[in-house]
């Protein structure tokens, strides 16, 4: 009798070992697959004078796409300052607006709350080239709603996608309006998970509202946080369809001083307008390695929970 | 209840109300844009109100594209695509956060550097993959390679670490349930909430996918709603309330999705199976 | 197998050149063209004329239509990869360089196409731009653009002008001051960047002199310095060219003129301006300001490398049609004012019929003689990316940020960075 439920433990023990490698298999299976050729070939040729089309062999040039890129492109620094100003107004600010949020819609004291919940999350489901649409309608200089509301209180009408500050706003808002939703209900989920007897026993201690998330909620979060900061980043640092949908497409480079060209706009029109899929891919890269660089700040941030 | 508290309920309501009209408006304007012509959608001050070309809008629309195949490409290929990512990230979220095995921490940093990298460029060797497979117009470079994405597994593995307890594990292994068996009677139920939202992005980015189908299903039969839509926003016709419409209705089904399923994708986490 | 294969094809080539007949009449084809805008409706015009059938009767055409960018994209994702696109694939004018440059289209100057004795009746800069350096044509003109002056005769009448000759930009913009009328909502032009193009030829080729860019400078900085002219008369409407608005604009009849290829009165025809009940409308056409001659716009068939041999000669027994047959240019003008790249149809009767539309004005004259004197510009592999740049200096002196010769400089100095 003992020895038996020894052995099934033991068997027990033996798939809890090699459980979790079939759990994951999927995603290695299918990258070795589908990844990794696709990825050694944008690494291989970003060391080459690659062209997208045509006979021409590619030269191999080392690191020069690299150096070209980060020395004398008279686009490619302008278009980081775009992206990280994106980053910072339209995927990260939002995140101290969607906590709050999130806690908010928790709380006891607000009604209809699955109401709410909905109209917050429902611009995550439209797709970018209806967003570009519908707010570049919004946005318009003569017909635009938002001039006209201005002009309500007497303002005069505002070139919005004609100037380099007019575009990066117009920006800034698709984007908030799409993903403030969005990391509210990644915090609001988050938030279940945190057992009430913890904030019953701050209540006892006095603890106020303010002072109860500070001490419980926000630590208690920072696997969420993590994981919802590290999806703007990832997701802002990549922003390419808004800005080119927004702005005209390849021709115009992101429209009045390249306001709306970022990083990714710019990595696409250097492959897919210039035909330099060499150089584009080195764009690629390096904002690969920024936007690991980030997440590694991040990870520091949050380090508290996940050490 | 005192009135203080009442007070400030029904003024949290009252601000969280404005808030959420703000971010429903643009849904209301273009289904308001749907039904007004071609030659009516602009207009200053800007229509707020209905209009009455609906029914013209809808026989440009549909003249020109073959919607409702479209519409069924788009619905079959996201739902494919949800069904199986998630079931493989569950699993992936699963073993990452529940389980201890050699080289998880580098296999896992593995899945997330995945993520970071742009794929745009990816396009053209994978499209060269794909012609080798013999996948052109069919639905499989579209489901299959996303199948077990980074994304999704980050955001299972995420949320596993909060959502299921060690003990209740232990508590099934000690009653004698396998590895796998636990899937189905501890993992699935207690990953609902998680799985609700990467179901939502899961089928929103598969339903709103552009360049995919736009290259690997060449054939105005066989492609998705968004092609369509690119197709009907030529130069020739550029029938602004057709184009409105087009895109009130292929909103239309994730809206109507998300209404019937918004309890469970948003506060489906029933607190009961959390907490334990 | 793959051997055996090999020779089989090489057989069928062998055996259609031999006899000269890429098409067998006993077997059925069907052709697959790549397409972007209203093309695809030209196109099924042609093929539904009682030529086409004749001459066709077991051949069928099968389009892939895609609007402007997507089409572009996933020709050129197919082509990159190397991978087969359709039989026939059409390109902008825009995205020619790029192919002239590097290749991936089937030359049609060889063997055993041998277009060369075609192409001489096809417009010469239109040739001249598909045209390698090698001599190698990489893909034939089906439509071009001559750019014309498109006026509203009523406006032009109230404002007491004559349109028809206007001797210079100046003299343009004088008059452009005298139709705009903002106490009713008109104005003179869309948008200043809308005059930038013409100068400079619709900045297809022409960025380079002696290999050095932007240059001569004088052409560009007058350019730029007739934007700055147009922005100050304050004669615009600062409208974004087809946008929402834009298109209200010219549906209200709040836009008293636009200069623009031969093309936007088809556009202006269908969409933008429909004629009234007796088929006319206030539009008018005249010569640039100046007479001057350029083009804008205009479209190429092309023959992928990765269509397969046998394949690409029945493609290319359509494309010939398409491009060098009375018949289907014709039809193609008729059905999306798309102009002929045929020069031999400009002496055609229909060249010299009143336009209902233009109210009997026989504007196809005027088309005809702008095609034919279209001046030849040097395409190179960058002009797509200067084009990118080029644009960035329009703006900024239609914001105001730069003078004409500040613009010039900064774009020169982004040039000069962008390709080296």
């Amino acid at each position: 009798m003992a020895t038996t439920i020894l052995a099934q433990r033991k068997r027990r023990m033996k798939a809890q070992q090699w459980a979790p490698y079939v759990f994951i298999s999927p995603f290695f299976i299918l990258f070795l697959v589908f990844g990794v050729y696709p990825i050694g070939y944008s690494i291989v040729s970003s060391f080459y004078n690659w062209k997208l089309i045509g006979n021409k062999a590619p030269v191999f040039i080392g690191f020069d796409n690299y150096v070209n890129v980060l020395t004398i492109d008279p686009f490619f620094l302008s278009a980081v300052v775009n992206t990280v100003f994106l980053l910072i107004t339209g995927s990260l600010l939002q995140h101290v607006i969607a906590l709050p949020l999130a806690i908010l819609l928790n709380s006891r004291i607000v009604r209809a709350k699955e109401l709410f919940k909905t109209a917050f999350f429902l611009p995550y489901i439209t797709s970018t080239v209806s967003v570009v649409i519908i707010f570049g309608n919004l946005f318009d200089t003569n017909f635009g709603l938002i001039n006209w509301v201005l002009g309500l209180f007497g303002l005069p009408h505002f070139r919005w996608s004609g100037e380099d500050l007019g575009i990066k706003v117009i920006l800034s808002t698709i984007l908030n309006w799409k993903f403030i939703g969005w990391n509210t209900v990644i915090y609001l989920a988050g938030l279940q998970a945190i057992p009430a007897e913890m904030y019953e026993a701050a209540e006892m201690d006095g603890a106020s509202g303010f002072i109860k998330h500070w001490k419980i909620t926000i630590p208690q979060l920072y696997p969420i946080i993590f994981l919802a900061v590290s999806l703007s980043i990832i997701g802002g640092m990549q922003v390419f369809e808004e800005p080119f949908v927004l702005t005209g497409g390849y021709d115009n480079m992101g429209g009045s001083g390249n306001s709306g060209l970022t990083a990714a706009f710019y990595l696409m029109f250097t492959a897919f307008k210039a035909y330099k899929i060499g150089k584009g891919s080195a764009i690629a890269w390096l904002l690969f390695i920024t936007i690991l660089g980030l997440n590694a700040i991040n990870r520091q941030a949050t380090r508290k929970y996940n050490q | 209840m005192n009135p203080f508290k009442k007070l400030s309920t029904y003024a949290t309501t009252f601000l969280l109300g404005l808030l959420a009209l703000v971010f429903a408006f643009p849904f209301y304007y273009v289904f308001v844009l749907a039904t007004w012509r071609s030659q009516e959608v602009l207009a200053f001050p800007p229509h707020l109100w209905f209009g009455t070309g609906l029914l013209e809008n809808w026989t440009s629309l549909f003249g020109r594209v073959p919607f409702a195949t479209n519409f069924l490409n788009s619905l079959g290929i996201a739902t494919l695509s949800t069904v199986s990512v998630l079931f493989f990230c569950t699993l992936a979220g699963f073993a990452f956060s529940k389980y201890q095995f050699k080289l998880k921490k580098t296999l896992f940093f593995f899945v997330i550097a995945t993520m970071a990298i742009p794929g745009f460029l990816n396009i053209i060797p994978f499209y060269k993959m794909m012609v080798v497979f013999g996948w052109i117009n069919t639905w499989l470079p579209l489901i299959v390679p996303g199948m077990a994405g980074a994304f999704g597994i980050f955001l299972m593995t995420q949320f596993l670490e909060n959502a299921l307890p060690f003990e209740l594990l232990e508590a099934a292994r000690i009653d004698g349930v396998g590895e796998f068996s636990m899937l189905w009677r501890v993992v699935f139920p207690l990953a609902r909430a998680g799985m609700a939202v990467l179901g939502v992005v899961t089928f929103v980015g598969s339903w709103n996918n552009f360049t995919g189908p736009l290259i690997l299903l060449p054939d105005l039969d066989a492609t998705t709603l968004p092609v369509a839509l690119s197709v009907l926003n030529s130069r020739v016709d550029n029938n602004m309330g057709a184009l409105f419409l087009g895109n009130a209705l292929t909103l239309l089904p994730l809206l109507v999705i998300f209404m019937l399923f918004s309890r469970q994708i948003i506060s489906g986490l029933t607190a009961g199976a959390v907490k334990g | 197998m793959k051997r055996l294969c090999f020779m089989v094809v090489l057989g069928v080539v062998a055996t259609a050149l031999l006899t000269g007949q890429a098409i067998d009449p006993a077997k059925k084809y069907e052709v697959t063209v790549g397409a972007y805008g209203d093309l695809e409706k030209a196109y099924k015009a042609v093929i539904a004329t009682d030529d086409f059938k004749k001459k066709f009767p077991n051949v069928t055409l099968k389009f892939q239509t895609s609007d402007f960018g997507g089409h572009h994209n996933r020709l050129t994702t197919v082509i990159a990869a190397g991978e087969q696109t359709n039989d026939i694939e059409a390109l902008e004018v825009g995205y020619i360089a790029q192919f002239v440059q590097a290749g991936g289209l089937t030359d049609l100057n060889a063997a055993p196409f041998n277009a060369k004795k075609l192409s001489k009746d096809l417009v010469k800069f239109a040739v001249a731009n598909a045209t390698t350096e090698g001599g190698a044509l990489i893909a034939m003109p089906v439509d071009i653009a001559p750019a014309v002056m498109f006026y509203r005769a009523d406006l032009a009448k109230t404002a007491g002008l004559n349109m028809d000759n206007v001797a210079n930009w100046d003299a343009y913009i004088a008059a452009l001051k005298k139709l705009t009328d903002k106490s009713k909502g008109v104005f003179g032009i869309e948008h200043p960047a809308a005059v930038s193009a013409i100068p400079l030829n619709g900045g297809k080729g022409g960025w380079f002199q002696n290999n050095k860019p932007l240059e001569p400078k004088s052409k560009f900085l007058d350019a730029l310095s007739l934007v700055q002219k147009v922005k100050a008369a304050n004669v615009d409407g600062d409208l974004g060219a087809w946008s929402g608005p834009w298109s209200q604009a010219y549906l209200d009849g709040k836009i008293a003129s636009i200069v623009n290829g031969a093309w936007f009165g088809g556009t202006l025809r269908t969409w933008l301006s429909p004629a009234g009940a007796d088929g006319s409308s206030p539009w008018r056409v005249a010569y640039l300001p100046g007479k001057m001659m350029a083009s804008l716009g205009g479209t190429y068939l092309s023959i992928p490398q990765t269509v397969p041999g046998p394949r690409k000669l029945v493609a290319y027994e359509i494309l010939k049609y398409l491009t060098n047959s009375p018949v289907a240019q014709l039809t193609t003008f008729k059905e999306i004012d798309a102009f002929p790249a045929l020069t031999t149809v400009y002496n055609d009767k229909v060249m010299d019929e009143p336009v209902a539309y233009y109210g009997g004005q026989k504007v196809r004259k005027i088309y005809a003689d702008v095609a034919l004197n279209i001046p030849e510009n040097k395409v190179s592999e960058y002009d797509a990316v200067i084009g990118g740049i080029w644009n960035g200096a329009v703006n900024d002196v239609v914001s105001g940020k730069s003078t004409p010769q500040a613009a010039y400089d900064s774009a020169l100095k982004k040039v000069i960075a962008t390709i080296q």
